[in-house]
């Protein structure tokens, strides 16, 4: 088991974890993932003392690695890593990288060493390769022996950052095909990776990582088809969002068309819908800000890129006020022609309670 | 929004670019009402506007009514996004576009 209590790494201007506080249980298979510079990697390197915490605690079953009196190299023998980069000696055999440290570290004899070697490729399926050199393999090839040399430690606990992240898309299913195997081996493993498909199948628990932690921590099925919280959601569907404030009746109109009208072309969304978007949010506002008597309200907008479909949402205060209510008919009916849906809902005891979701048309 | 003016006796062409909106179409309004007394026909050249709310709608619908009782209003080279927005709000139907 591991677990982390209040951990922090500071570098000097970047805080990528804030404050971490989790358990892994033994046999746990977590996927990390998560937008860049969001700690995935960082939270792995500091498990392993990779990277040294700057602040808490981390406890591998009852041994505080954190405490300056651990032996972390005895430590590090029940902890495999798995790099993005591979990380074979380039001077040894495929076979001669396999045997090393089970011989150097754990006194394993070399006969004994060579037949879990041999053992191990063969589960990678790369048997034939024992005798040649890391430069006269593939990225894939080279993976799967990192991989191997890993298991050869017998470790407990197995650790990959972004294991197919630097190959070939062609070899990363190789990869990934070994590591599905070894998932199902019983061992604990964390893996970071941009493969949301792969994370999912894999894995029984997921870590989303955002905002200097574990933002949500859940099976596969919460995290990729019900995330509980909003920087999930958006980032599971991959969504591209543009929020806006509007505090005046007198907001700045032309600032906020650019704004839409930049994040559109930046997300490569076509001019149809880009002027669809523009629209709904022009006629929604020119709707609501007469009828408010607080004029403030928070639009955003969010762009689905698989499915090309796109969102406004807007927020705002005072009595129950629904758009499409309002006698402004033309203005309705533009609204009504570049929307597929307009939903309109009261959420109570939220600090703006009103809430209208205006689907755009996408065909 | 830039309208350029080009009148020959009493048929004026006022050619609009960029975007007819909240904010521009005022001015697009106080363009007609200055020239709409003295001309027949008006023609309403599109090529360069690229955008159309509701609010630019509502001064061409009333220009529409101004200018049916003498030659009519013409609307050309109406770009296929303008031309969303006349037909989701049945201004196709009522408008003379070429």
């Amino acid at each position: 088991m591991i677990k982390i209590e209040h951990l922090k790494k500071e570098y000097p201007n970047v805080t990528p974890l804030k404050d971490v506080s989790v358990e892994i249980r033994d046999g746990d298979v977590i996927s990390v993932i998560g937008p860049s510079g969001t700690g995935k990697s960082t939270l792995l390197r500091c498990i392993n003392l990779l990277e040294k915490p700057t602040e808490g605690h981390i406890w591998i079953d009852d041994v505080e690695i954190t405490d300056r009196k651990c032996n972390i190299n005895k430590i590090r023998q029940k902890m495999g890593m798995v790099f993005q980069s591979f990380n074979l000696f380039g001077h040894l055999t495929v076979i001669e990288n396999i045997m090393l440290s089970p011989m150097d570290l754990k006194g394993v004899s070399r006969q004994e060493a060579y037949d879990r070697g041999m053992e191990l490729l063969r589960m990678v399926g790369l048997a034939e390769k024992a005798l040649n050199y890391p430069d006269e393999l593939s990225g894939g090839q080279k993976q799967r022996i990192a991989i191997a040399r890993t298991l050869a430690m017998d470790p407990d606990i197995i650790l990959l950052d972004e294991p197919t992240s630097a190959l070939d898309p062609t070899m990363v299913g190789e990869v990934q095909a070994v590591i599905r195997e070894l998932a199902k081996t019983g061992k604990t493993m964390m893996i970071v990776t941009h493969e949301m498909n792969f994370a999912r199948a894999i894995s029984t628990r997921v870590f989303f990582m955002d905002e200097g932690g574990i933002y949500e921590d859940g099976t596969p099925e919460q995290i990729f088809e019900h995330p509980q919280r909003e920087n999930t959601r958006r980032f599971i569907r991959r969504l591209k969002v543009l929020e806006l404030s509007i505090e005046s009746r007198d907001y700045d109109f032309l600032g906020m068309a650019g704004q839409i009208s930049a994040y559109c072309n930046k997300n490569q969304i076509t001019p149809r819908m880009a002027n669809r978007i523009q629209l709904v949010f022009e006629e929604a506002m020119q709707n609501l800000l007469p009828a408010l008597k607080e004029p403030r309200v928070q639009a955003v907008i969010e762009y689905a890129e698989q499915s090309e479909s796109a969102e406004w949402t807007l927020r705002y205060g005072g009595e129950r006020l629904d758009v499409t209510a309002s006698s402004d008919e033309l203005s309705l009916s533009v609204l009504r022609g570049m929307t597929q849906e307009i939903a309109y809902a009261w959420e109570d005891g939220a600090e703006l309670p009103n809430a209208l979701h205006l689907k755009i048309r996408n065909a | 929004m830039t309208i350029s003016k080009q009148q020959n006796g009493k048929a004026l062409t006022l050619a609009l670019e960029g975007r007819l909106d909240t904010v521009t179409a005022p001015e697009l309004e106080k363009e007609l009402r200055a020239s709409t007394a003295a001309i027949d026909t008006l023609t309403l050249d599109f090529a360069k506007l690229d955008y159309i709310s509701s609010a630019g709608l509502r001064v061409l619908l009333s220009a529409h009514k101004e200018m049916s009782a003498k030659g009519g209003l013409k609307i050309q080279h109406v770009n296929e996004i303008v031309q969303e927005v006349f037909e989701v709000t049945g201004f196709g139907d009522i408008l003379t576009i070429e």
